[in-house]
């Protein structure tokens, strides 16, 4: 998952991620990349689309 | 590093600073962390609440932290026409305030402070196990990574609601329950009347609705709440439409960006397990009509502080005895939130140009004289099938 530099550390994403894998930060945002089953909920709520997937 | 504590509450937001400021007034050992380097800051929220909340609460309104008392509310529907309720036109039973988070928010830590909480900030929760005498938190500020003992831990930590999960609580929300929110603060704002606060309903905020809340002089919280299921767009899209189509803001320019999840989907099934209880955000403990949760959180951090400061002197911290927790908060909330459910559903089922006739039917009308049975003869007219959903509310 990649976060983009706009990202605001809102923690919306933490908050609907199934798997409980997004860890924020006051200022990074951290993933466990392994467990990530790419449903890409996280990707749909960003109220500013800080969040993409490197395809 | 390890440290011991009665209790642990994790997030220093209203939930928290309530919720540790209870504890220790009913003598526990209480230790507030929050992950934040100032407390309060960033803000994410449009800063309404009402007076009778605050009343309720026992707090008494501070001008540091009260940016403005409204007079009045006005809904405007997707072609422009309004509704206003203001004290000319109705006795609103109480109008609100616009409040200054920043200030409001780190005046409740203090608050908690000076009733014998210790307060750590840029201190981020990062884990959980249970231990024989309760639970183990792990910890990190700055360089530093500890373990905190504690014996009840209160997972004030909002939105995210990583803390429950860990203890096994089902805190994950479903994109349908989490409102994607967008807000400018700006200046320049030419409001009809800077007392009332102004909701927009329809396709402008699709699952939810935009507002503009006053803050003084020309300057208000110019924002909006969408559900991301019902929309291609982002809630920052959406913001940057409204504030462009919108009369009011035609002349503004933002000093502020603010986004963030709101929980609007009803309070959670479940609260408390062994140790841990949930209480504001991390629990839904927001209206699902309005998306307001100041004043829910800091009730719920009442009873929380109460009943586990309670469970620390009788040394017991299981699920069976922190439920009462639970149902304090079912009774205080559960009823409301389930009937704004209904009203929501209602709203959320109306196209645009079922909006602008309920708004033209009630524009003029005598609010004084209306009752419930006028209401419903209104709302038949626009749309009987979707009043159905309203089913027994009144
Ligand atoms: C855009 C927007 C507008 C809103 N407008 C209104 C409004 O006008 N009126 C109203 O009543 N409500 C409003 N709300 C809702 C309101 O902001 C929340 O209901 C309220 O803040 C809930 O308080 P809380 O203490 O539960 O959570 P929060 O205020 O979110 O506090 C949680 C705290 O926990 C900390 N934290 C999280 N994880 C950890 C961790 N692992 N370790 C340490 N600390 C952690 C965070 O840093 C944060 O300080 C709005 C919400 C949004 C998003
Ligand atoms: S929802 Fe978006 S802005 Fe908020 S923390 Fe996640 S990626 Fe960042
Ligand atoms: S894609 Fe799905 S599982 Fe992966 S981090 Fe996002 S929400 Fe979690």
């Amino acid at each position: 998952m990649k976060v983009n530099e706009w990202c605001m550390y809102c923690g919306e994403c933490a908050g609907v991620c199934p798997r409980s894998l997004i860890e924020v930060r006051e200022t990074c945002l951290i993933f466990n990349e392994n467990e990530c089953k790419d449903c890409r909920i996280c990707i749909q709520v960003c109220p500013v689309q800080a969040l993409y997937k490197e395809e | 590093m390890s440290i011991k504590t009665d209790i642990l509450v994790i997030g220093a937001g209203p939930a928290g600073s309530s919720a540790a400021k209870h504890a220790a007034l009913n003598d526990a050992k209480v230790l507030m962390i929050d992950k934040k380097s100032e407390i309060g800051s960033p803000k994410r929220c449009a800063e309404g609440v009402s007076k009778e909340g605050l009343k309720a609460l026992g707090i008494e309104p501070h001008c540091k932290w009260i940016a403005k008392e409204l007079t009045g509310v006005k809904f405007i529907s997707p072609n422009g026409t309004s509704v206003w309720l203001n004290e000319e036109r109705v006795k609103l039973p109480e109008a609100g305030y616009i409040l200054e988070r920043k200030i409001f928010d780190k005046h409740m830590a203090m608050n908690a402070a000076r009733a014998g909480v210790e307060i750590m900030v840029k201190t981020i929760a990062t884990g959980l196990k249970r231990s024989e005498e309760g639970l183990i938190i792990t910890a990190e500020c700055m360089d530093q990574s500890f373990e905190i003992n504690a014996k009840i831990v209160i997972a004030a930590d909002g939105p995210e609601s990583r803390v429950g999960r860990w203890a096994g609580l089902k805190t994950t929300l479903k994109p349908k329950n989490m409102e994607s929110c967008a807000q400018f603060e700006m200046a320049g704002v030419e409001m009809e009347d800077s007392n009332s606060i102004e909701f927009y309903f329809g396709s402008v905020a699709p699952g939810g609705y935009a507002w503009i809340f006053p803050k003084g002089d020309d300057i208000a919280n110019v924002g909006l709440g969408i559900i991301t299921t019902q929309t291609d767009k982002t809630a920052y899209e959406h913001l940057l439409e409204f504030v462009s189509n919108c009369p009011s803001t035609q002349n503004a320019q933002p000093v502020e960006l603010n986004i963030g999840g709101d929980p609007v989907g009803g309070m959670l099934k479940k609260l408390v397990t062994d140790n841990l209880v949930l209480v504001g955000d991390s629990a839904s403990q927001v209206s699902p009509l309005t998306g307001g949760g100041i004043i829910s959180a800091m009730k719920a951090g009442v009873f929380a502080g109460e009943v586990t400061a309670a469970a620390i002197k009788e040394g017991n911290y299981s699920q069976k005895r922190l439920k009462e927790y639970q149902d304090k908060c079912e009774e205080e909330m559960v009823k409301t939130f389930n009937k704004e459910l209904k009203v929501k559903n209602y709203l959320l089922s109306l196209s645009d140009e079922e909006l602008d006739s309920i708004a033209k039917a009630f524009k003029n009308t005598e609010f004084e004289k209306i009752n419930t049975k006028e209401i419903i003869k209104v709302l038949i007219k626009v749309s009987p099938k979707a009043l159905l959903k309203l089913g027994k509310i009144f």
